[in-house]
């Protein structure tokens, strides 16, 4: 009895200290977005008019603009293209990833140490001073104005990413493959029916970074789309006038909303990890 | 094993045989190719005079000229007048700061571009444009041989100016004190000072901060090279001499005009340093916080926007021609001597590319949109400044006083070389470096005496040359 | 492949000299069809393409180009990507050409083994099990080829040649050997830069994956607490973050601290002189405003990966551990962090890696400025940011390929060695 009356002032501490921490790093994360969200709304469309960070009248008529006004901008096309190039980019990439990362972590084949180094290396060369060859070459192969251009590029350039999801599969037991093994269970069956239901967080992981890659790519989009009505909507935000704040926030948060919604619905998973019961088993 | 080992080299005989054969062949084609090109002439050959039937060009425009209107009626009015022919011209629907270097070679990019002229004469050099027939040109006899200089190389005409770009003094015309009659007419010429002379500007800009802390005279981003270089024009400055090799950024009285921009900024305040006052100075001059900025005529309809939102009246935003300096360089003396402001200016206008496949139907293309009538109307729309002599006269104001200076030689029009993109940044860090200088604690001000003028503008100048030439 | 040549029988040696004939011989007629059919698109490739994509690797066209007459002549630089595509399939007809002579000598041994041809069900079922990992390597392995490697190959054989400056299409490009990187080394300006700029790229990489990681790993361990609730909602602010794109969050952030942004207002409000926290002054608050931007975007996806990794930990230890008596900071020292050091080494020198070469936060932040003291560039620029200004600005492409290449060998080696004596390279079975 005395020993918990002793302890409780230690915990409620910490949980204070604990508390104080996130609500100031959440206020950190939460501002610049507040910031953009009620820039947005701002009633006169230009961002100086603002006193401090906020701006002084609100109103809905940024947004009205982005989903009307589509003569010039159309926001709506660009937001479809994007969610197309995103969505599609992220299955591709992630299968690829996932795929490489669980042979590289798995499998003891002749070049795979080379193979490691090889894609460390690549990973340093400024990757800019390729674009001008992939142009060049997206140019030969009849795919630039297109959008399964840059879905290919997307998803071939994924599995360069392969080693936050090879640490991962490092860590899980290689006792749970070896039982499946005995059993007379395939590789393929291994992956698919073993590993992959015990890597939920890393599948979470990757196909969220796999998704916001293209979804806010600039770069790519605006050297290989050159016809207004493919553009993405960072490449199209970016053209928008230099008075045009309000409607340019807008714009980004609607870029936001999808991420947040995905990350909303898939959050349990990313956590579900292996129980202890699981490793041990 | 020898038998094997022939099998593999037999193999390996056959796929090098192959490439050698048909590599070696396609290379014979080639240059069956080149003998039967034809000599090169001042125009390109292309120009038939016969239109071609049943073709769709399509047309890069500015996006301003597609947002206002514009674009919309020249190419319905251009589509009804050429209906018979079967020419279609079409918006292009592109980036309208596009390369055509680029995008053109792989048939990615548009027939007619509108750009301006350093832009559109970049593409010369590959010959990524057509060279225009001068007699087949309609307004060749309207538009001012200073406009079509822009657009001179290699003796060929590349382009055909529309609107000229150069910068003009956009005031609030209900700020002018009641009485400048009597206080700020020194000349009686029945135009107020502050619109004429850049010392009286600088005189009443300082009278207003004393006045009023958070109301400004005559703003600017001083940092922006293309409108700062103006004021080392005016002294003896220039860009490039006979070549790139030779750049003139501080030759003649230039740190004269290095200081003028100083003086400047000392009755602004910290956002002339950077890109601030370009992005709020249409809202602020519409509220009323700004008595002046200077910018290009093409951003007119941003302004009466801005007016709009503010509800000022449109009536209270004036425009007129940069005011003049003083000879000796100094804002706040008597008054002495005033030259002339040499800005820099471009011109923007319509060019035919290469990679079209009805330089025809382009070409009259061209011509019907630099017509008396479009020209017109793209005025009264847009608020630019028509290349063409009788639109300009027509439209009288801003456009005829334009006009005048380009025939004056006072507007230096941008160099249409490739090695022009080397200039800004140097030029853009010196004159941010100026403009920051009122503001710097006393013991760390640079810019104190007229000698540290002139060695910020010769390293600003090797700077370029670097830039330039050490690598070539 | 070499015992292939010396004990091949006749079988193997007509697919030697075609490939598919030897499989069909032994009556394996889906194998040999399948290769008969490479063959085939082998032979039609280099006919109708590869040939003359080779030959115009070494001879970078003749005929210049004047579209203004409709001439279409040679683009070097397209035939110099065309023919380094071509030396790939070339290589990829190699790989399968032996492959092809492999399986015939395979077939030939277990026939002397007294063993049946293996069959092609057996085979594909084979490519999901101890083949695994060629065929499930395959597709990503092309692609990397022909968008990574191949883009990588162009640019450093660029270095080679003397394309940019005038020398752009429709000029003809030519082959120049070492002369662009003779130009850099006799260029008296260039090695103070360099130094320079490698000096704060290197603190700058080093600082920068040390916060972000040791702060998202922190925010991740912070969550897991027991006594935090409503995790999802907390970690919901960082992903707010995370969702918000890069370029608008640098656009964002340069206007917050430019001379007319709200900070500045607060300032002059309060009575204070504005501050120039990015200008042409502010070298050491823009590296600094640099680091804090850069740590807001990517801490949030660090701390998502450092949660997925945290799940995977065996609580056991630490419920263990706790019985044993060790206090919260032991425990974090002696499992928690070797455990997810191990798991995100490699994350961690990716980190490293894209923090080394992150071209966005000082171009978006401060870019358009060259400081004095600086070739062609300022205090903040990074060497990502440089080669930038001296090869895409200015055109150079092949002395901005040959100081890349040079900056490529230093940073690859570095990396490299780092990697090679990591833990998680070297011991990789340490949690297994």
């Amino acid at each position: 009895m005395t020993k918990k009356l002793r302890i409780k002032p230690a915990a409620t501490a910490d949980a204070v200290i604990t508390y104080t921490v996130l609500i100031a790093v959440s206020f950190l994360f939460l501002f610049p977005c507040l910031w953009l969200v009620l820039a947005s709304f701002s009633g006169s469309g230009s961002i100086y008019s603002f006193s401090g960070f906020f701006p002084g009248s609100f109103s809905l008529s940024s947004f009205g603009a982005l989903f009307t006004d589509t003569a010039m901008y159309n926001y709506p096309k660009w937001f479809m293209n994007t969610l197309f190039i995103a969505v599609m980019s992220c299955i591709i990439g992630s299968v690829l990833v996932l795929l490489t990362a669980y042979v590289m972590s798995r499998f003891k084949f002749k070049g795979r140490k080379a193979l490691m180094r090889g894609t460390l290396v690549l990973g340093m060369y400024p990757s800019f001073m390729g674009m001008i060859a992939v142009y060049l070459l997206m140019t030969q192969f009849g795919m630039v104005n297109t959008h399964w251009g840059l879905i290919l590029i997307y998803s071939a350039g994924a599995p360069m990413g392969y080693m936050v999801q090879k640490g991962f599969f490092d860590t899980i037991p290689y006792a749970v493959d070896e039982a499946a093994r005995i059993d007379g269970a395939s590789s393929l069956t291994v992956f698919l029916r073993i590993n992959l239901p015990l890597s939920l967080p890393i599948i979470v992981y990757t196909s969220l970074s796999a998704f916001t890659w293209p979804w806010s790519d600039f770069i790519l989009p605006k050297l290989l789309l050159k016809q207004k009505d493919l553009y993405t909507v960072a490449v199209g935000l970016m053209s928008l006038g230099e008075t045009e704040f309000a409607r340019f926030a807008a714009g980004s948060v609607f870029i936001g909303v999808p991420i947040v919604i995905l990350y909303f619905c898939l959050s349990k998973f990313l956590v579900s990890g292996l129980t202890a019961g699981a490793v041990k088993g | 094993m020898l038998k094997r080992a022939a099998a593999i080299g037999l193999h390996a005989i056959l796929i090098i045989g192959l490439i050698g054969f048909f590599g070696f062949r396609g290379n014979i084609s080639r240059s069956e190719a080149a003998e039967s090109s034809i000599a090169a002439s001042a125009y390109s050959p292309r120009f038939t005079g016969e239109l071609e039937h049943g073709v769709t060009i399509r047309v890069l425009e500015n996006d301003t000229a597609i947002q206002q209107g514009y674009f919309e009626e020249l190419i319905d009015a251009f589509n009804a007048a050429y209906a018979e022919q079967g020419i279609k011209a079409v918006d292009a629907n592109m980036d309208q700061y596009l390369d055509l270097e680029n995008d053109g070679p792989y048939g990615y990019g548009p027939d007619v571009l509108y750009q301006a002229n350093d832009v559109l004469m970049k593409y010369v050099d590959g010959n990524h444009i057509l060279a225009l027939p001068p007699d087949a040109l309609e307004a060749w006899e309207q538009i001012p041989a200073s406009a079509w200089e822009a657009y001179q190389a290699q003796g060929g005409i590349y382009g055909v100016p529309v609107n000229i770009q150069a910068p003009v003094l956009y005031y609030r015309s209900d700020m002018i004190p009641d009485n400048w009659r009597d206080e700020w007419d020194g000349d009686k010429n029945g135009v107020p000072d502050m619109l004429e002379s850049w010392g009286a500007m600088y005189r009443f800009s300082r009278g207003i901060r004393e006045g009023n802390p958070a109301a400004y005279g005559y703003m600017k981003s001083l940092w922006d090279p293309y409108f700062a270089l103006g004021y080392l024009f005016s002294y003896g400055g220039y860009i490039f001499g006979e070549d790139t090799y030779d750049i003139g950024l501080s030759a003649g009285d230039a740190a004269i005009g290095a200081g003028v921009i100083r003086q400047l900024a000392s009755v602004m305040n910290e956002d002339c340093i950077d890109d601030t006052v370009t992005k709020n100075g249409y809202a602020k001059l519409a509220s009323g916080e700004y008595f002046a900025v200077m910018t290009t005529p093409d951003v007119y309809t941003l302004f009466t926007k801005e007016f709009n939102l503010a509800g000022t009246p449109v009536d209270n935003l004036g425009v007129a021609a940069v005011p003049a300096l003083p000879a000796d360089g100094d804002l706040s003396g008597p008054g002495a001597e005033l030259i002339p402001f040499k800005v820099m200016g471009g011109v923007n206008g319509y060019a035919v590319s290469s990679y079209t496949k009805a330089p025809n139907a382009c070409l009259a293309f061209v011509n019907f949109a630099s017509g008396y009538d479009m020209m017109l109307r793209r005025n009264a729309l847009l608020g630019i400044v028509p290349a063409r002599a009788d639109a300009a006269s027509e439209a009288g104001g801003l456009s005829e006083m334009v006009n005048k200076k380009l025939a004056d030689n006072e507007i230096v029009i941008m160099p249409s070389v490739r090695a022009l993109a080397q200039v800004w940044t140097p030029a853009g860090t010196l004159f941010s470096d100026i403009a920051k200088d009122p503001y710097r604690p006393q013991g760390e001000m640079k810019y104190t005496e007229a000698a540290a003028f002139q060695e910020g503008l010769e390293k600003a100048g090797q700077q370029i040359y670097d830039a330039i030439h050490t690598l070539q | 492949m070499l015992s292939a040549i010396k004990h091949g029988n006749r079988k193997v040696l007509l697919s030697m000299f075609l490939m598919g004939l030897g499989q069909l011989l032994y009556g394996q007629i889906a194998k040999g069809i399948i290769f008969l059919l490479i063959q085939a698109m082998g032979l039609w490739f280099f006919i109708g393409f590869g040939a003359k994509a080779i030959y115009g690797f070494f001879s970078l066209g003749a005929l210049v180009a004047d579209p203004s007459v409709g001439l279409a002549g040679d683009n070097s630089v397209v035939m110099l990507i065309t023919g380094i595509f071509a030396f790939i399939m070339l290589g990829l007809y190699i790989a399968c050409y032996i492959s092809n002579v492999k399986g015939a000598y395979n077939t030939q041994l277990r026939e002397g083994c007294g063993l049946p041809p293996a069959r092609f069900i057996t085979e594909l079922k084979d490519m999901a099990d101890g083949g695994f990992h060629k065929s499930a390597l395959f597709l990503p392995v092309i692609g990397v080829c022909v968008f990574n490697i191949l883009p990588i190959v162009y640019m450093i054989l660029i270095a080679f040649t003397d394309y940019g400056g005038d020398i752009v299409p429709p000029a003809l490009v030519s082959w120049t050997g070492l002369s662009s990187f003779a130009r850099i080394i006799s260029l008296g300006q260039f090695a103070p830069t360099f130094s320079k700029i490698l000096q704060w790229n290197a603190l700058w990489a080093i600082m920068s994956t040390a916060i972000n990681y040791m702060c998202g790993l922190g925010l991740a361990l912070l969550l897991n607490k027991p006594c935090v609730k409503g995790k999802t909602f907390w970690r919901a602010f960082p992903v707010l973050a995370y969702a918000v794109p890069g370029f608008i969050t640098l656009i964002g952030f340069k206007f917050m601290f430019s001379y007319g942004g709200p900070i500045n207002q607060m300032i002059t409000e309060a009575g204070g002189r504005a501050v120039g926290f990015l200008d042409l002054d502010a070298k050491w608050t823009a590296r600094l405003i640099g680091l804090l931007v850069n740590a807001w975007i990517a801490i949030p996806s660090s701390m998502l990966l450092a949660t997925g990794i945290l799940s995977n930990m065996d609580n056991s230890l630490y419920e263990s551990a706790t019985i044993d008596g060790a206090g919260a900071w032991k425990r974090f020292k002696s499992i928690t962090l070797p455990f997810v050091l191990f798991a995100t080494m490699p994350v961690l020198i990716t980190q490293f890696i894209g923090n080394f070469n992150n071209f966005g936060i000082f171009y978006f932040l401060r870019g358009g400025l060259y400081i004095d003291g600086y070739f062609l560039a300022s205090d903040t620029d990074l060497l990502i940011n440089w080669l930038y200004n001296l090869s895409i600005d200015n055109n150079y492409y092949s002395i901005g390929a040959a100081i890349s290449l040079i900056i490529f060998a230093i940073t690859s080696a570095v990396a490299l060695a780092v990697y090679m004596l990591s833990p998680s390279y070297r011991q990789e079975e340490m949690f297994k």
